[in-house]
């Protein structure tokens, strides 16, 4: 289980995760919405102690994820915008992984298995798609087997097919008594996707609920993500039917009329 | 596809801790999977070699007949080239991780960072100082090969004199090498780094000289001075460091880029 507590992370004055609380249970799938700049990347990188929060913390299973004692072992993670050495072949870039661990070699080719890449396994990951990136960063999350799994937008630049995959894998891990967080701004994805639902909007939590519970409220998924989050929704079309009427005088047009 | 992963239950059961020889282990893979190093290695080699060839040459028919002295001294002046290409790969070990984004899978696999930038520099060292001496000797062997026989005098790998000046500077190119890693980790940009690593190595020097004696007094405490007058010189030029004071403050250097570095590792987010 991943137990998130009172966490603030602040960026120069901008407060980018606001006194966030939630836990993230196993066996279901977790998405964790949010629009863009809500603070999902970041809240990601606290959990993984990749920055130091300001106040607050997260534990998995119990414990820091500093103190872990083999953390690829325990923490499978996806993180977005690509963590590779375009220079370096995607089985050299798992081998170094798996020995930063003590995972067994023989693991790196059974998770280019699992993602397919095992063709493309000597290939240096500069040439490939943003599929087959994708993909690597999945074989990367699934190296060493872990209890908990995140996955920071794991559909960007899969094709139908490997959305899909994704869907189905997700599912399956869950299934196995994983704890498995999926963040993504798709809610159509989501609702596809997920058992429960962590919605996030300028760094602060705007529902905790299960998938069914957030569509009741209105009339699909989507129109109750979008009432939860339109007033914290950064950058908005000027066309766009939803209007905050709060802050009306950042409107342009209404400025020039 | 996915039932090829393994079927699954509770938190990991594994034993121990991970320590520094899994850590130098992915270091290890990590530094010797990419073309660059390779490249960059071969490079430094190569300049000190070619340097050693020409200056054999060049003192071949030369009037006066050179000392033995002057032929050691200028055969290891490809050095001057060869110390920015392996404080080059120092800085690109470090600076690289970010640029490719790399730098958040290996502290999430490792969250004790100091331990990464340890494990970084023992990889990196037991590369760059083989590699230093291998091309000193090489460019002191391509030098002597270079005269033979011509009127020039051979030096002697049996005389202190000569093997110092030899050894040291390829001592002095692996502790380069570990300078650029430190500056890399501390400014996390390959632009950023070698252009410090280049304000460190070189610039003071024509700064300081403005300034006559009184600069010639600090000048000689910049590496790329030490390098010229203390270290790959038969006789150290009197007034500056003895050969292995110089090796000292260049090892302070090192430890100094390298403290910074782990400092603001540790410090800062990835």
């Amino acid at each position: 289980m991943i137990e998130v507590r009172g966490l603030v992370k602040r960026y120069g004055t901008t407060l980018a995760v606001d006194r966030l609380s939630f836990d993230v249970r196993p066996g279901i799938v977790t998405g964790f919405l949010g629009p863009n700049g809500s603070g999902k990347s970041t809240t990601v990188r606290l959990i993984l102690g990749l920055a130091a929060p300001d106040a607050g913390g997260v534990r998995i299973d119990g414990r820091r994820y500093r103190d872990l004692a083999w953390p690829l072992r325990e923490v499978g993670a996806l993180l977005e915008g690509g963590v590779y050495h375009p220079g370096r072949t995607a089985r050299a870039h798992l081998l170094a992984l798996a020995a930063s661990n003590g995972i067994r070699r023989s693991r790196v080719d059974e998770v280019l298995g699992i993602v397919g890449l095992t063709d493309v396994a000597g290939r240096r990951v500069g040439k490939f798609s943003l599929g087959m990136a994708q993909r690597l960063g999945i074989a990367a999350a699934l190296l060493g087997n872990p209890g908990v799994l995140l996955l920071d937008e794991p559909v960007n630049g899969l094709d139908p097919e490997g959305i899909r995959w994704i869907r189905d894998l997700l599912k399956s891990l869950a299934g196995q008594g994983r704890v498995v967080f999926v963040s993504s701004h798709l809610i159509s994805e989501m609702a596809l996707t997920a058992d429960h639902l962590v919605v996030i909007g300028q760094g602060r939590l705007l529902a905790d609920t299960s998938v069914r519970e957030l569509a009741a409220r209105s009339d699909s998924l989507e129109d109750s993500f979008l009432q939860l989050t339109v007033s914290s929704t950064e950058y908005r079309g000027t066309g766009a039917p939803l209007t905050d009427p709060t802050d009306g005088n950042h409107d342009p047009m209404a400025r020039s009329a | 596809m996915t039932s090829a992963t393994t079927t699954r239950r509770g938190p990991a059961t594994a034993s121990g801790h991970y320590r520094f020889g899994q850590v130098a282990r992915m270091e290890w893979i990590k530094l010797r999977s990419v073309r660059s190093t390779g490249w960059l290695l071969v490079f430094v080699v190569l300049a000190m070699i070619g340097t050693g060839i020409g200056v054999g040459a060049g003192y071949r028919s030369h009037l006066p007949v050179a000392t033995a002295a002057q032929i050691v001294n200028n055969s290891l002046g490809g050095a001057a080239l060869a110390q920015l290409l392996i404080g080059a790969l120092g800085v690109l070990i470090a600076t690289s991780e970010y640029s490719s984004g790399i730098i958040r899978a290996t502290l999430a696999a490792i969250p004790h960072r100091g331990l990464v930038l340890v494990a970084k520099l023992v990889t990196f060292g037991a590369v760059a100082f083989p590699v230093g001496e291998l091309a000193a000797f090489a460019a002191y062997a391509a030098g002597q090969a270079t005269i033979a026989g011509s009127p020039v005098p051979h030096a002697s790998l049996g005389d202190p004199a000569v093997l110092r000046p030899v050894l040291l500077t390829g001592a002095y190119l692996g502790l380069i090498g570990l300078i650029g890693l430190g500056l890399g980790t501390a400014t996390r940009h390959t632009g950023g780094g070698i252009g410090a690593l280049f304000g460190v190595l070189v610039v003071p020097m024509f700064v300081l000289v403005i300034f006559g004696p009184a600069g010639l007094a600090a000048a000689k405490f910049v590496p790329m001075f030490i390098l010229a007058n203390s270290v790959a010189v038969v006789t150290p030029v009197p007034g500056c460091l003895s050969a292995w004071a110089g090796i000292g403050v260049l090892c302070l250097y090192a430890a100094v880029a390298l403290g910074l570095g782990g400092r603001l590792l540790v410090r800062r987010d990835a």
